[in-house]
């Protein structure tokens, strides 16, 4: 079976069992929601400063929301012992990471659409003109930290304090992405809006050093 | 000199780095060298 | 032994001999005077780190290449000392910083990069604490330090891309434009100084996690002789 293919049907798995609780994705909703709020009482922000900071406060929310949700997502596995089943399954071991990116990356998605126009609603800032490109700035961002968080939560499941240790893993990796996502979104809220090429460019660099690293070094993360 | 106290500190900050670090290694180092011929006397024996 | 206790000594006589040159040999700073000098312990640090840096994304390599347990014991004895040439990175800069410019700290390209990359190996540390299993400790911190290698560059590029969009007061050009060749000697010598300081440290530690794991096999085989003789005993019964 081509690794496409196995992770497709991994992937259409994970949709299937989350969709029918849905509570890991409510939670990291709520959750990010809660951070947009706690930014109205901790700095009560004109809309200027709104438009200046709503960057930064969204992809910290991202950030943090995120963090939290990669690890139940593999944790899942561990109660049933299925990530066995998986392992003797005839599929490439990047398969099974594959599948748990792309998965992550639609819930975190699916967070995101939600947050967006919340946000924009919450703080006077409006997104509309740009939609189009805001999608394909989040959509890079979000695959890079969905990337680098399924590998480091992958790693982080055999370990003690997990939860605490997945984002102490996942933030300083992050960092550049970090600085380039605010900086591309805030280009794009400025007058006249723009894509700015260079930090996308650096977006896209940072997805594919990182997807590939993952790719190489899969057979490590999914053994034994 | 101007400053001295500053680049005196910053002097120090080095020198104890390193320190703590090598006497924190030798240490370990040192205890685990008596385990390891507390069990080799064990096995002699045992 | 005998080369260990030489190579030691020599390193402890360069420390010294490059305090002095950094003390009194090296030209005054026109601007900084004395709190300059820092310099010749700063930088060599930085440059340090780096190299232990390196030699963690080798051994990572390595280790992941072949398995062998001598690798991950390089790994974390350059990821100890690495932390331990950051920290003293960080530690002076701002010692430097304050009284030439009031400010304890600022967040331009150089200082930035170089906190995280102080974040990423500490996390890598962090993450051998919480795994409890050797191997496993083994193959995912060589993982996540070739992850943290390979973000190094992108950390140092993203900071510098953002820092020259919004303009910083630049702290370091001073020194580093048109080097005066007395204080680049200097620099050399004290460069060598913590090189051997470096290289010491890092063999230390490397003997250390050596001895752990033959510690562990000894207690290991202690343990299981002492189950057969119980066995046999039993048996006997």
């Amino acid at each position: 079976m081509t690794t496409a293919r196995a992770a497709a049907i991994l992937l259409s798995k994970e949709l299937r069992l989350e969709f029918r609780t849905r509570e890991l994705l409510t939670t990291t909703i709520v959750f990010a929601l809660v951070v947009v709020v706690l930014f109205s009482f901790a700095f009560e922000p004109t809309t200027a400063e709104s438009r200046r900071y709503g960057p930064g406060l969204l992809w910290i929310a991202f950030l943090f929301a995120g963090s939290l949700m990669l690890n139940p997502s593999f944790a899942r596995e561990q109660s049933n012992d299925t990530l066995d089943a998986l392992r003797m399954a005839p599929i490439s071991p990047f398969a099974i990471l594959l599948g748990k990116m792309l998965a992550n990356f639609i819930f975190l998605a699916i967070a995101e659409a939600i947050l967006v126009p919340v946000f924009g609603v919450l703080y006077n800032v409006s997104f509309v003109a740009v939609a189009g490109r805001l999608i394909f700035v989040l959509a890079l961002g979000t695959l890079g930290l969905v990337v680098t968080g399924t590998v480091f939560s992958s790693i982080s499941a055999h370990a003690r304090m997990r939860e605490l240790l997945l984002p102490l893993l996942l933030l300083p990796i992050l960092t550049p992405l970090l600085i380039a996502s605010v900086e591309a979104t805030a280009r794009l809220l400025t007058d006249p809006p723009e894509l700015d090429r260079t930090w996308v460019a650096f977006l896209a660099g940072f997805d594919i050093v990182f997807m590939t690293a993952s790719w190489l070094l899969s057979d490590y993360l999914v053994e034994e | 000199m101007k400053n001295f106290e500053s680049l005196f500190a910053a002097w120090m900050v080095v020198w104890a780095v390193f320190f703590v670090y090598e006497v924190s290694v030798a240490r370990r180092l040192a205890k685990l060298r008596d385990d390891i011929n507390r069990l080799k006397q064990q096995m002699r024996e045992g | 032994m005998k080369g260990r206790v030489t190579f030691a000594l020599i390193a402890s006589a360069l420390m010294v001999f490059g305090g002095y040159a950094a003390l009194y040999i090296a030209p005054d700073e026109k601007t900084m005077h004395a709190i300059q000098r820092i310099f010749y312990f700063h930088v060599p640090n930085g440059i340090c780190s780096f190299i232990a840096f390196f030699i963690v994304f080798i051994a990572n390599f390595a280790y992941l290449a072949t398995r062998r347990p001598k690798w991950d014991w390089l790994g974390v004895a350059g990821a100890e000392v690495g932390v331990a040439c950051s920290t003293i990175v960080l530690i002076t800069g701002p010692i430097w910083a304050h009284p030439v410019w009031g400010i304890w700290w600022t967040w331009d390209a150089r200082l930035t990069s170089t906190f995280v990359l102080w974040l990423l190996y500490t996390a890598y540390l962090l993450l051998r604490g919480f795994l409890d299993d050797p191997q496993r400790k083994a193959m995912f911190s060589a993982v996540f330090g070739i992850f943290a290698f390979l973000d190094v560059p992108l950390v140092y590029f993203s900071n510098r891309l953002w820092r020259t969009q919004h303009p910083q007061p630049v702290i370091l050009g001073g020194a580093n434009s048109g080097l005066d060749p007395t204080m680049g000697k200097v620099l050399l010598l004290c460069w060598v100084a913590v090189a051997c300081i470096m290289a010491i440290a890092i063999a230390d530690r490397y003997r250390l996690e050596r001895l752990r794991y033959e510690y562990e096999e000894l207690r290991f085989e202690v343990e299981s002789r002492g189950t057969d003789a119980r066995t046999q005993v039993e048996e006997r019964r």
